[in-house]
Order: C-alpha cells, then structure tokens, then sequence
C-alpha cells in the first residue's frame, strides 16, 4: 500500500476565547486520508472548519488532540513543508514585485540558487500563462492573475502535494476555467491536490473524491461518482431523437416495469454559455 | 521521487527573507526620516554660525548626533512594528511558513532586513553629517586665518590646531557605532513586542516607554541604591528590571566624543557585547512566543 499524502487522525481543534471561559471548537475528531495523485475536495459551508484543517495539516495551527502527517512526516516538522505546495485565500504578495521577482523570493526560500532557479521561474511562468507579464509589478495584476501567480509560487519547488484554499474565489469564470485546467493538468503530473472550497460545480470538475465537512465534523465522504450517483435512477442522452422514438421509449419504459421520470431538453451550463460568448466577443474584436 | 533532504537552519532562507524585508522598508519611503535629518542639520548649522567658531562646531556635533540617534531609535521601532501584523493581516506569513522555513528563521530574516535598512540610514547621516562638518570647518578655518592673520604664527597653529580639534574626528565613529547598536536593541525588542502586541500601536507604545525607563534607569537605579540601600533584595530586583529594560545611557557614547573625551576601544567592546547580548536576547524570546502562536 502507497503511503497516503495527506493522513489525519482524531484530530480536534479549539481554540479558547479572550476573556471568556471555554473556547470555540473548529474541527471535532477528524478523521482523512489523501491518496497519493488524487486530487481531493474539501468542502463546507464557511466557518465549518476548512481552513483550520488545511492550517493544521501545514502546521500553521498546533491541534488540541490528534495528529496530521504529510507522506508520512509530522506536520509541526519543517521538513514535512518540503514536499508540499498551498495557495492560501485571497493571498496578498507585495505589490512592489514584479511575477518574476515574487518567484524569485519563495524559490530562494526553497533552496532554489542560480541558473536552476531562473529556469524554473520562467518554467512557472509559462505554465501559469503569465510569461508576458513576467516584469510587470503585481500591483498591475488581475484578481485571476494574483490567483495564477500564487498558484506558481506554490509550485516552485516541484511539491509532491498541493493545498489550495479556495483557489477560484473571487475569479471571474475564465480565470476560474484557467485554474481548474492547471489543477487537472497537475492530476496528470502525479501531483495530488487538496483543496477546500464551497463552489460546489467546479469540486464536482476536478475531484476524485471530496469530503463535506459541516460544524467541525466530516459528515461524508467518499469517491465523487459514488457519492452522486442515485441508485434507481438511469439517464440516456439522444441526438436527434424524433417525437415517435420518444413516445415509444416510454411505452418501452411501462411495459418492462419502469417509469420514465424525466424527459426534457438537454443544457448547457451558465459558465459554458458565458465563456462561448465572451471568448466569440474577444475573437471578432481580433479579427475587426 | 528522492526523500526531502531538509537542513534546519539556512543562511540561505534568512538572506531571502532579509533582502524582502529590506526591499519592503526602502519602499514604505521610511528615508523621508533623512531627509528631516538633513534639513535639521543644515538648519542647525546656519544658526550656529552666529556662535564663535569652537561652540559653532561643538553644537553642531552635539545636535547632529543627538537627531541621528532620536531618528535611528524611531526609525528602529516605527519600522519593525508593522512588519509581524501585516505579515498575518495581508497573509504573507502562511505562503512564507507553508514552505519549509523556520518560525525562528523568518523572524531572523525580518530583524536582519531592519538592521540593514538601519546599517544604511546610519551610514547615509553620518555621510552627511561629515560632509557639513566638514564645510562649516574648512569656512571657520578661512574665519580664524583672516581674523588672526596679524597674530604670531605660533598663536595662528594654534587656533588652527583648536578648530580642527573640534571638528570631526575619529573618535566620533565609536559613539555612531554605539547609536547604531542601540538602533538594533530597540528593532529586536520591537520585534518580541510585535510577536504577542494585538496592535500596530501597542507595540510601538510598548516600545517606547521601554526606550524611556531604559533611558532613566541608570538614575532611578542610583536614586533607589541610595535611598534602600544594597541589600540582596534589592540588588536582585534591580538587575532583573536591568535585563528586562536596558540601560540605554550605556550606548549614549557619542555625548562623550562630542566633548573630545577619547572613547577607550575597551569600552566600546563592552557596549558591543552588551548590545549584541540583547539583540539575541530579544531575538530569542521572540522566537519562544511566536512558535507557540496560532496564525
């Protein structure tokens, strides 16, 4: 068996109130295990105790009770942060830096020195799609390429394991589709990925399994497919299906003993219809 | 993959970190502070020129030193206080102790980012402040020459002599070294401040009456042995508030350079010692608490 990424036992948070007897307690008796090259969602209304999870798993935030390791090695161990990559919310870097410098900065806190670390930055920019503005300050950047340049900081020292906390908020849909494409481009890499997040459309994109969290505990958790597949219930897609053909389905249907439940126009998705339109906008813009 | 291989401690890490710190205090135009020193200097030595030419020099020493080690001080607190909670507040801090760096090595990396930027400031006022000195003493010098020109010649050396006996020396150098290091007490203890301080201006308040009984201690100190006595009680409370606020009056070696009084190297070794005694002091209690502090 695989050593797991990401292994936490018993765990419980609380942490104590100024001024007050007792203490808020954020995460109760957790239990989770991130195998190796999956990417795995952590999901929770707010204030359900993802960030203190990830926070702890980094070793940001000391547990009350349990303990959490990363590929095998204590989480409060620096050297456990070696084979790991986070995007924090909203992260902040300063402006004065330009995307190269800023990686620059968190590759030399890596051990990164020299020619390996000029190859790897312009490696990050590339992959990040942020070589054009590689000198440009970030104080000139958009929300999705803040987003896109702390998702290459994260990378910089090539972690087995990547935590990203909420990695499209705040994102308008393109950049959010950039973000879900360079998580499902370093699924095929091997790189597991751990994220929390509440928008449940784009979890359901890129996860293999997710775990919800609600009031501190994990209330379910399981492999995607498994978890949204409904027993009794079959979908069947046609193309070009007639009226007739329709009809008879469903009389097909009743006499083997099943009901046709639903029978409508297949859609598209919101995100989908924005992007099409958008990306038909940018393209005539071009072309004129 | 091969198994992370993870040194503990990296100069490396600490350096990055320092040259982000340094970077970030240069931008914030902390050197606006120098430029109200020039001014004061300037200023000052326009006003003195209505002075006779000994106390001319001796004030201008007196006061360009005395603004380089108030601007050193604040620039010290005022420049390390904010560096701990904007850190937290914009969360820097996570992307930079998500990677494998050190509680203790960040909070290195940040203190020697100041003491750069402190390194610098210092070195920068005492370039200018040489370059007045040194106008205002070659101006005196063409005073003396032409108001003693019928004197002897023995008596002209001699008035020579004077003036640039209290113009700038080297012996000034040990009292600049001295406020630089008090600079670096007070940036280390802001920074241990900072690590537990729940505001910007708490800790810069904190700071600031620490910078004042450290300044009024050696008194009170002599006041109470005088008036309690030597007993071991005594004696034993007096040394811990020695350790937990600082005899700042020790470092204040430039009053004496000022007066012309040669600074004995052993003495300045001893405020060299004492100095770097209290930066790893503070330095180590600031790492005790903010390994223990949530983020």
């Amino acid at each position: 068996m695989t050593e797991p990424a990401v292994e936490i036992t018993g765990l419980t948070k609380a942490f104590s109130v100024p001024f007050r007897r007792g203490s808020v307690v954020a995460v109760r008796d957790l239990n989770l295990r991130v195998e190796a090259g999956e990417v795995y969602g952590l999901l929770g209304p707010n204030g359900s105790g993802k960030s203190t999870t990830l926070k702890i798993i980094l070793g940001l935030v000391s547990p009350t009770r349990g303990r959490s390791e990363i590929f095998g090695l204590a989480s409060d161990r620096v050297a456990s942060r070696e084979a790991v990559g986070f995007l924090p919310e909203s992260p902040y870097f300063p402006k004065y830096l330009t995307g190269a410098e800023t990686l620059k900065f968190y590759g030399k806190l890596c051990g990164l020195r020299g020619s390996r670390l000029k190859h790897r930055v312009e490696e990050l920019l590339a992959l990040v799609g942020l070589t054009n503005a590689r000198d440009r300050r970030l104080s000139g950047y958009s929300k999705g390429m803040l987003q896109r340049i702390g998702l290459a900081q994260a990378l910089v020292h090539d972690p087995r394991l990547l935590i990203l906390d909420e990695p499209t908020a705040g994102v308008d849909p393109a950049g959010a589709r950039e973000i879900r494409d360079l998580i499902l481009g370093l699924k095929q890499r091997g790189i597991t990925v751990l994220l929390s997040s509440h928008l449940l459309e784009q979890v359901q994109e890129v996860c293999d399994r997710v775990g919800i969290l609600a009031d501190g505990r994990l209330i379910r958790e399981g492999a995607l497919q498994e978890l949204l597949a409904v027993e009794n219930l079959t979908e069947v897609v046609l193309e070009n299906a007639s009226p007739n053909l329709l009809n008879e389905i469903s009389t097909l249907a009743g006499k083997s003993g099943a009901r046709l439940v639903e029978q409508r126009k297949s859609h598209t998705t919101l995100e989908h219809l924005f992007l099409e339109a958008t990306e038909r906008k940018a393209s005539a813009d071009v072309a004129e | 993959m091969p198994a992370p291989t993870h040194r503990v401690f990296s100069l490396g890490r600490i350096a990055a970190i320092a040259a982000n710190t340094l970077t970030e205090l240069t931008r914030l135009r902390v050197f606006y502070a120098l430029l109200i020193f020039a001014l004061i200097l300037i200023g000052s030595s326009i006003f003195m020129a209505r002075l006779t030419f000994q106390q001319e020099l001796q004030v201008l020493k007196d006061i360009s030193l005395g603004a380089m080690s108030i601007f050193t001080s604040l620039l010290a607190i005022v420049g390390t206080a904010r560096l701990l909670p904007q850190d937290i507040e914009e969360r820097t801090v996570y992307t930079i102790l998500a990677k494998p760096v050190a509680r203790f090595e960040y909070l290195a990396g940040k203190l020697c980012g100041v003491l750069m930027l402190l390194a610098i400031s210092v070195g920068l006022m005492t370039v200018l402040f040489s370059i007045v000195l040194f106008f205002r003493e070659q101006s005196v010098l063409a005073e003396t020459t032409l108001q003693m020109a019928g004197l002897p010649a023995d008596q002209l050396s001699e008035a020579i002599r004077s003036v640039r006996a209290s113009a700038f020396s080297a012996n000034l150098l040990p009292g600049i070294g001295a406020i630089y290091l008090k600079g670096c007490l007070l940036a280390s203890l802001t920074l241990f401040i900072s690590t537990f301080a729940t505001s910007n201006i708490f800790t810069v308040v904190v700071a600031m009456v620490v910078y004042f009984i450290g300044h009024l201690q050696a008194t009170a100190r002599e006041f109470w042995l005088l008036e309690q006595g030597g007993g071991p009680f005594s004696r034993t409370f007096l040394a811990v508030v020695a350790l937990l606020f600082p005899d700042l009056q020790l470092f204040d070696l430039a009053d004496e350079a000022v007066l012309g009084t040669v600074i004995p190297f052993a003495l300045f070794l001893k405020t060299v010692a004492l100095g770097c005694f209290y930066v790893v002091l503070y330095l180590l209690l600031a790492v005790v608490v903010f390994a223990g502090r949530e983020l």
